[in-house]
């Protein structure tokens, strides 16, 4: 009887939580840079991008500054209720995956979704970091209404901004604009 | 027998005689800039109001008689009096609600981070829909 309790505790656990992968979760966060990949400078012009923390659906703590470092970053501000962001947010992710690891993706929920975030990066699936962040991230990006993409260059300056979304097609082309090789 | 026991669900479900089908323009008047008829949720200081968003009804005395959540919303030109001149223009959020209710001299809407919408009964005589404009 002793032993058929520990087999059943072993397979409740098995069942439950065997699986550590969340989607949008660390294990999305990229990897290191592709060598041999060189990034052009971002216009003069650029703005500085506000840093800023926040924590990924499965609670993993991230910082822009770290992300844009090396790599240009795509942050995506998106909402679970918003269907016109969900196929800005997958268009992104297109783009980002066609530049094989050059440029990092994070989409940004608001505060208000840190229960449903998760079922969000899951339902989407992107193979990308999905991010929960304050209200004080959305207002120092301008973000009023989700549905706006920002492009940070390397070294962290802000090429430019679709406040309404943006298609692969024009994202890819900002992106190569920043790839050199 | 059975008509006589199923008789009270089906009244039960179509909601009475006396509901009165309310057509609500509920407005989050953000001044976002979008294009005309874009999907769109209230910008900030609106961002609680979006699809989604529950809402209650309650009649004069306070007691709830409607519940529901928000539709998807379209963005309407702000102020149709001025040629913007572009695309994309400051636009409000309108979410187009229909809801029974029952008949009353007066209603609230409720949602959340806003001030209650209050109106008259009256005003859904009208062919147009009630438009109820949401203050922060």
């Amino acid at each position: 009887m002793r032993r058929c309790f520990v087999l059943f505790a072993v397979l409740l656990l098995a069942a439950c939580g065997g699986n550590d992968e969340v989607a949008g979760g660390a294990d999305d966060l990229p990897g290191p840079v592709p060598t041999g990949v060189e990034f052009a400078k971002p216009p003069a012009s650029a703005l500085p991008a506000p840093d800023f923390t926040a924590e990924l659906v499965d609670g993993t703590a991230i910082r822009g500054s770290e992300l844009w470092r090396e790599r240009p970053v795509l942050l995506v501000f998106t909402a679970s209720y918003c269907d016109r962001c969900r196929e800005i947010h997958k268009a992104a992710a297109a783009a980002v995956d066609e530049r094989d690891g050059a440029v990092a993706l994070v989409g940004m929920l608001g505060e208000d979704e840190a229960a449903t975030g998760a079922e969000y990066a899951t339902e989407l699936d992107l193979g990308h970091p999905v991010a929960v962040a304050d209200e004080r991230v959305w207002l120092n990006y301008a973000a009023r209404e989700p549905g706006l993409v920002v492009l940070v260059a390397p070294g962290g300056e802000v090429v430019r901004g679709w406040p309404a979304g943006a298609s692969g097609a024009a994202i890819g082309a900002a992106l190569d604009e920043l790839i050199e090789s | 027998m059975l008509l006589v026991l199923a008789l009270p669900a089906v009244l039960a479900a179509c909601g009475g005689s006396d509901d009165v089908d309310a057509r609500l323009a509920i407005v989050a008047p953000d001044n976002n800039i979008r294009a005309e008829g874009d999907e769109c949720a209230g910008a900030r200081p609106f961002r609680a109001i979006h699809r989604g968003t529950a809402f209650t009804v309650e009649d004069g005395s306070g007691e709830v008689v409607a519940e529901g959540e928000l539709p998807t919303g379209r963005a309407t030109n702000a102020d149709a009096g001025i040629d913007w001149e572009s695309d994309r223009f400051p636009t409000v959020c309108v979410f187009d609600v229909e809801v029974g209710l029952p008949e009353r001299a007066r209603y609230r809407v409720v949602l959340p981070d806003a001030v209650p919408l209050e109106f008259d009964a009256v005003l859904l005589a009208s062919d147009d829909p009630v438009e109820l404009i949401l203050s922060g």
